[in-house]
């Protein structure tokens, strides 16, 4: 490297506060940058990381914009040059990063670039679960009619491109069902359905929406098909001997139908331990249940059974036998079965979504279908029908209604429409050509889908059509009404429930299992109250307006009494989850301090700091890492000689090879800052025997002490935040990766949204608004 | 607790319920979906694969004899009583699983032997598996040409493998380079594949002509979308239209089928086992089923997921079945990997004994099924693709004799034995991905 004063200054002292200000040199231009600080490795034959500027002219970046794209994102994050090698000073790095900025998005300007997201867009399964529930008020049970998806990029709406024959199967399987359900076709045989609670929920404590008085149990939504009768069997908790858990004793459950006592009933569990345990075999109740979609639930009635006189404070879970057994018995299965003498359903919710508030009469069959068939194809297709696209569907009626009746044929019709590739497919086809366009607008009823898509995960309503069919959604005023009611609307949920559990690997909460040798606390209960807190605050600075930054430094959070115990925060009393101050000396404050994602990004019986720092890089910094050289070892957690090394010897250790320092010297740092938490969130001063350490450094040189003050340093520079979070959204947005086309757009959301600190709210709406959201690239 | 059905999946109790998942029921419905006549001088061969994830600690699995075998390895002790239907082969390597992202080409090369496109996004690319290959030949006038089933409910986000997107882990089959065939696992869903939901005959073939008059609807649509587009969405549109024709078959098939007494609906298996032992025979059981009903005749079966982490309290393993294959010849992690590879060993042991216990024609189900078992990986503690664990088992109705250990000098690719297999079975293929031949000691006389 080039050796002259200043670098040695700057090597030296590498950090703007500490130059003297008054000695700043001028900032380097963009050529004696690119020739002080990338050619070394990157240019006169040398190609270090297979990138090469030789051929490229830093005057004019738009040329090569992947390539010069990626050089901003590495100093944007100081990546580059390495941080061992000679470094520019700060205002150069600033004044190479407007440079190239500021020419990439001069050439956007003159020739924006859309991107082309896939014609064919199938819809993902739970847009498909939504799609259903808002076109027939039906709740499926999806996971059983469909595979789940493929991830991509994190999200599972990007490999959607495809319909192989096992699909197409399954999509028509899932049209049958679903027909029989909305119309209320009474199955052949009575159905059995089991609602199983998961066996390790602890079932002591009231739980939220259920009524008071009860403990425990366990609510489900549950289509009923048709009025008839159905059977109830509720079955309870058994340990691994086949006995049902808890102490002898009577008591009482009650059987819930939307909230309201159906049936109160009574066990007693003797107390000879030797018969065989089938007492809950009398749990069953018979009862008329209306159609539709129904909550069906069941819980305790408080009290009953033989309270301990005396004991230590119990483990907050008990569900386990041997190390922390259940004092009093659970539910662990509510059964459905039926229908018995099937009344038919002359009406249910979802009838009345297929016919309006006209059921058929005798007189007007033919125009009644016609209307409930119209209807539902615009629905389902999203846009207004044709008379081919009706051809299908009302063939099938016809057929069907002579053999088997009005009902019989609106169902194969309503099956003909699910089975459609205008249903299962989002398709945005090329307007006709137009000479020198590059690109052009999507349709308006293409818009009215992306948008629903995006910030409903579902159909569009009918407003929403529309608005799109009056030609009027591109208006900003009808556009940017459209969508703050969107937003307003309860369907938003669906950017924390799929958006932000997806981003931030909430999903992955329904499939850890800490090993409850060392995790004596963790639960379903407590799983499930993670997994709230974060998509409760995620959606609340969405709702109320406040910075995406909020999401690392807000001072309040949303705890029920079970995740509060687990923070060790007072005060916090009941299921219901509720907005709280966080006190001082809590530890907690910001996503990164969240039990969610510290368990998510834990092994199921230690923490990794390796996954944790690549789970921030990839989802808070956004910085560029290749992947890690094939074979390369795993952690040495002991000494040659034997002894336990502590996480950081080992993570040190591996960084000795240089295969692996590059990357994990940016990875390691931001993962050993949140030490403190354990591999469920828990604070802890030791790890065994070992003290924590958790300070350390970002490349750009802001330090840190711990997972509070890493977050502080990480928003000291709030854009990189906010790109991330930006970027994100896009892509979900989009559906598709971004490309170095998108960054200029990128930007511009940023200058616009920075005004307002990035607040959430318009970064979503900056999202609709882009030109990749408005528009697609010709082929 | 407000919960969905959807989320429980996975977790589900056993005991308690009213419903059944125990499986000896399931035999009772047999009578009712006689497979076509089958004269016992033609018995048909059947295809079956079993991946086994993460290699193994094969100190412990390869057998001390070579040639003639005797005694299995301590891994491979459970499948003792089908020693002589069991050659195991070792040695075998496929070169094109090495990669950055060891564990998902690991899975996809395992009946591709192919190299997997380098990406995280929707432009992915293998190549059709083998048993696709095998099921356009074998698959007659069975329901389904074949049938992909797995143990993972969920889907996860975030830890696919280095730059390789979930497809090539989640999915071992692959119609051809562009479309992986989503495995099902649950065990329900599988059933009413196999054998409907359980109406009259004659409300079933109400239901299949709907199915087929809807598909005939859909076949014009997809046409009438291919008129008005460009030609790289028409061939997207083309992929559809196969798709359609093949489920067009799977149901006129299926329509042919209907017996006249209605398969009994009330017990079919209703929930996921809780524990993973039960889950896995429950799968194996319907494999058995599908076979047995000439429902299908090619299966493919993921035991476990690539990189799952998943641990094994029933068989005392409390850590990640991942986290102990990186074992560092750590002697208790490999303790645990040994147990978990002779846990999933034993599982595919009662597969064997189901087969060997279903008459067909004149010998059983085992007689005439050719199963692959083994995994895209040797030793998982270095992710390497040599060496790899590998079982051939089963008659093949003639074509195949075990009680013998093969182990090549030099590392032969895999896709030398899957080449090997489709000859076995008659299905004429010239050569299959980085094949260098056919497996000759395969077709030597035993001992």
């Amino acid at each position: 490297m080039r050796a002259n004063l200043a670098h040695l200054l700057a090597a030296a002292c590498p950090w703007l506060p500490c130059l003297p200000a008054a000695a700043a040199p001028a900032p380097l231009s963009p050529a004696a940058f690119v020739t002080q600080a990338c050619s070394d490795c990157h240019a006169g034959g040398v190609t270090k990381g297979d990138f090469s500027l030789e051929k490229l002219d830093v005057a004019r970046p738009g040329a090569n914009p992947e390539a010069w794209e990626l050089v901003v994102r590495k100093l944007r994050h100081r990546l580059m040059p390495p941080a061992d090698e000679w470094r520019p000073d700060e205002p150069s790095y600033e004044a190479m990063i407007a440079h190239l900025e500021t020419q990439l998005d001069e050439a956007a300007r003159a020739a924006p670039n859309p991107g082309r997201g896939g014609t064919f867009r199938r819809l993902t399964r739970r847009e498909y679960h939504q799609a259903i529930r808002d076109l027939l008020d039906l709740e499926v049970d999806v996971a059983a009619l469909l595979p789940k998806d493929d991830i991509s990029l994190g999200f599972d709406n990007i490999t959607v491109g495809g319909l192989s024959a096992t699909l197409m199967d399954r999509y028509l399987a899932a049209a049958r069902k679903i027909g029989m359900l909305a119309i209320g076709r009474p199955p052949a045989l009575p159905v059995t359905e089991v609602i199983r609670i998961p066996p390790d929920l602890t079932q002591e404590s009231h739980f939220e929406g259920m009524p008071f008085g009860t403990r425990g149990g366990a609510a489900a939504a549950h289509v009923f098909p048709v009025d008839g009768e159905y059977e109830f069997q509720l079955r309870l908790t058994r340990d691994r001997n086949g006995r049902i858990e808890g102490r002898a004793g009577t008591y009482l459950l009650d059987l819930l139908l939307d909230g309201a006592t159906l049936k109160r009933l009574e066990y007693t569990k003797a107390h000879d331990r030797g018969a065989s345990d089938d007492g809950d075999q009398v749990l069953n109740a018979r009862a008329k249940v209306r159609a539709g979609t129904r909550t069906i639930g069941a819980a305790f009635v408080q009290g009953g059974g033989a309270m301990p006189e005396t004991e230590k404070q119990p483990n907050l879970a008990q569900f386990h036998l041997e190390r922390h057994p259940r004092p009093r018995p659970a539910l662990a299965t509510i059964t459905v079965v039926g229908p018995f003498q099937p009344a038919g359903a002359a009406d249910s919710p979802s009838r009345r979504r297929i016919f309006g508030d006209a059921p058929s009469g005798p007189t007007d069959e033919t125009a009644t279908a016609r209307r409930a068939i119209e209807t539902l194809a615009r629905r389902a297709f999203r846009r207004p029908v044709t008379p081919e696209d009706l051809a299908g569907p009302w063939r099938l009626y016809a057929e069907t209604r002579r053999t088997e009746g009005f009902d019989a044929g609106i169902e194969a019709a309503l099956r003909a429409i699910l089975a459609s590739p205008h249903f299962i497919f989002r398709i945005e086809r090329d307007p006709p050509a137009v000479a020198g366009a590059a690109f052009h607008p999507v349709s308006d009823f293409e818009l009215a889908s992306r948008l629903s898509f995006f910030l409903w995960g579902a159909i569009p309503d009918d407003r929403l059509l529309a608005a799109a069919g009056r030609g009027d959604l591109r208006t900003p005023a009808v556009f940017d009404a459209e969508v703050r009611r969107l937003l307003d609307d309860e369907r938003s949920a669906s950017l924390a429930r799929n958006f932000a559990a997806q981003w931030l690997h909430l999903v992955n909460l329904d499939t850890v299992a800490p090993d409850s040798r060392l995790f004596l606390e963790f639960d379903h209960n407590l799983r499930q109250s993670m997994r709230r807190e974060t998509e409760l605050l995620f959606a609340d600075v969405l709702r109320s307006g406040a910075s995406v930054l909020d999401l690392l430094r807000s001072s309040h959070t949303f705890l029920d009494e079970r995740l509060a115990r687990h923070y060790r925060i007072p005060g916090v009393h009941g299921a219901r989850f509720r907005r709280v101050e966080l006190p001082p000396g809590s530890h907690r404050r910001g996503l990164l301090t969240h039990a969610s994602i510290l368990t998510v990004t834990s092994f199921n019986n230690r923490t990794s700091p390796v996954v944790r720092g690549n789970w921030i890089v990839q989802n808070i910094l956004g910085a560029p890492l290749r992947p890690p050289p094939p074979n390369v070892g795993d952690l040495q957690e002991r000494t040659p000689d034997g002894r336990l090394r502590s996480i950081k010897d080992q993570v040190a250790e591996h960084r000795k090879a240089p295969a692996c320092a590059g990357c994990h010297a940016l990875l390691d740092p931001p993962g050993f800052a949140l030490e403190h938490f354990d591999a469920i969130g828990q604070w802890r001063n030791h790890d065994g025997e070992h003290p924590i350490e958790s300070a350390g450094a970002l490349p750009d040189g802001g330090t840190f002490e711990d997972a509070t003050s890493l977050q502080e340093a990480i928003l000291r520079r709030p854009e990189i935040f906010a790109q991330t979070a930006l970027e994100k959204l896009l892509v979900y947005a989009l559906g598709r990766g971004l490309t170095a086309h998108d960054m200029p757009e990128v930007r511009r959301i940023l200058r616009a949204t920075r005004p307002g600190d990035y607040r959430l709210r318009d970064l979503v709406v900056e999202v609709t608004r882009s030109l990749p959201f408005q528009h697609r690239s010709r082929p | 607790m407000i919960i969905t059905k959807k989320a429980l999946s996975r977790r589900t109790f056993l005991r308690g319920a009213g419903a059944a998942v125990a499986l000896p029921l399931l035999d009772s419905m047999l009578p009712a979906m006689t497979p076509l006549a089958r004269t016992a001088a033609k018995p048909v061969p059947r295809l079956s694969y079993v991946y086994l994830p993460m290699g193994t600690n094969l100190p412990l699995w390869l057998p001390a004899e070579q040639g003639r075998l005797t005694r299995f390895s301590p891994i491979l002790e459970s499948l003792t009583p089908h020693l002589r239907a069991i050659t195991v082969i070792s040695n075998l390597d496929l070169k094109n699983a090495y990669s950055a992202g060891n564990h998902a080409t690991a899975n996809s090369a395992f009946l591709s032997a192919a190299r997997a496109k380098m990406t995280e996004g929707s432009d992915f690319e293998l190549a059709t598996t083998i048993d696709q290959v095998a099921a356009r030949h074998l698959g007659g006038d069975s329901l389904l040409p074949s049938l992909e089933v797995a143990m993972d409910l969920n889907s996860i986000t975030g830890n696919c493998d280095n730059g390789y997107a979930c497809v090539y882990q989640n999915n071992l089959s692959w119609a051809n380079a562009r479309t992986p065939l989503p495995p099902e696992a649950h065990p329900r869903v599988v059933f009413e594949r196999l054998f409907g939901t359980g109406e009259s005959p004659a409300a079933r073939r109400a239901e299949f002509r709907k199915d087929a008059s809807i598909l005939d609807w859909v076949r014009e649509d997809l046409r009438r979308l291919e008129r008005d587009l460009g030609v790289a969405d028409r061939s997207t549109v083309s992929d559809y239209l196969e798709s359609v024709r093949e489920v067009e078959r799977r149901v006129q098939n299926a329509e042919r089928r209907i017996s006249d007494s209605p398969a009994p609906d009330s017990d079919r298996p209703d929930g996921v086992p809780a524990a993973f032992g039960d889950h896995a025979k429950l799968m194996f059981d319907l494999q058995v089923l599908a076979l047995r009903g000439d429902v299908t005749r090619v299966m493919t079966f993921q035991l476990a997921r690539e990189l799952s982490n998943r641990s094994y309290p029933e068989i005392g393993v409390a850590e990640g079945h991942h986290t102990s294959s990186h074992h560092a010849n750590n002697p208790v992690k490999v303790a645990n990997l040994t147990r978990i590879n002779t846990f999933h060993v034993s599982l595919f042991g009662h597969y064997l004994d189901r087969l060997a216990a279903t008459p067909d024609g004149a010998g059983t189900l085992l007689d005439h099924t050719l199963i692959l078992c083994g995994s895209g990986m040797g030793n998982p503690d270095v992710h390497n693709h040599t060496d790899l664990p590998i079982l051939l088992a089963g008659g093949a109705a003639g074509a195949h004799r075990g009680g013998r250990h093969i182990r090549y000098a030099q590392p032969t690719p895999l896709a030398n034995l899957h080449l090997t297999m489709m000859r076995q079975l008659g299905v004429p293929l010239g050569s299959f991905s980085d094949s260098t031949g056919v497996l000759g000691e395969l077709n030597e006389k035993v001992l």
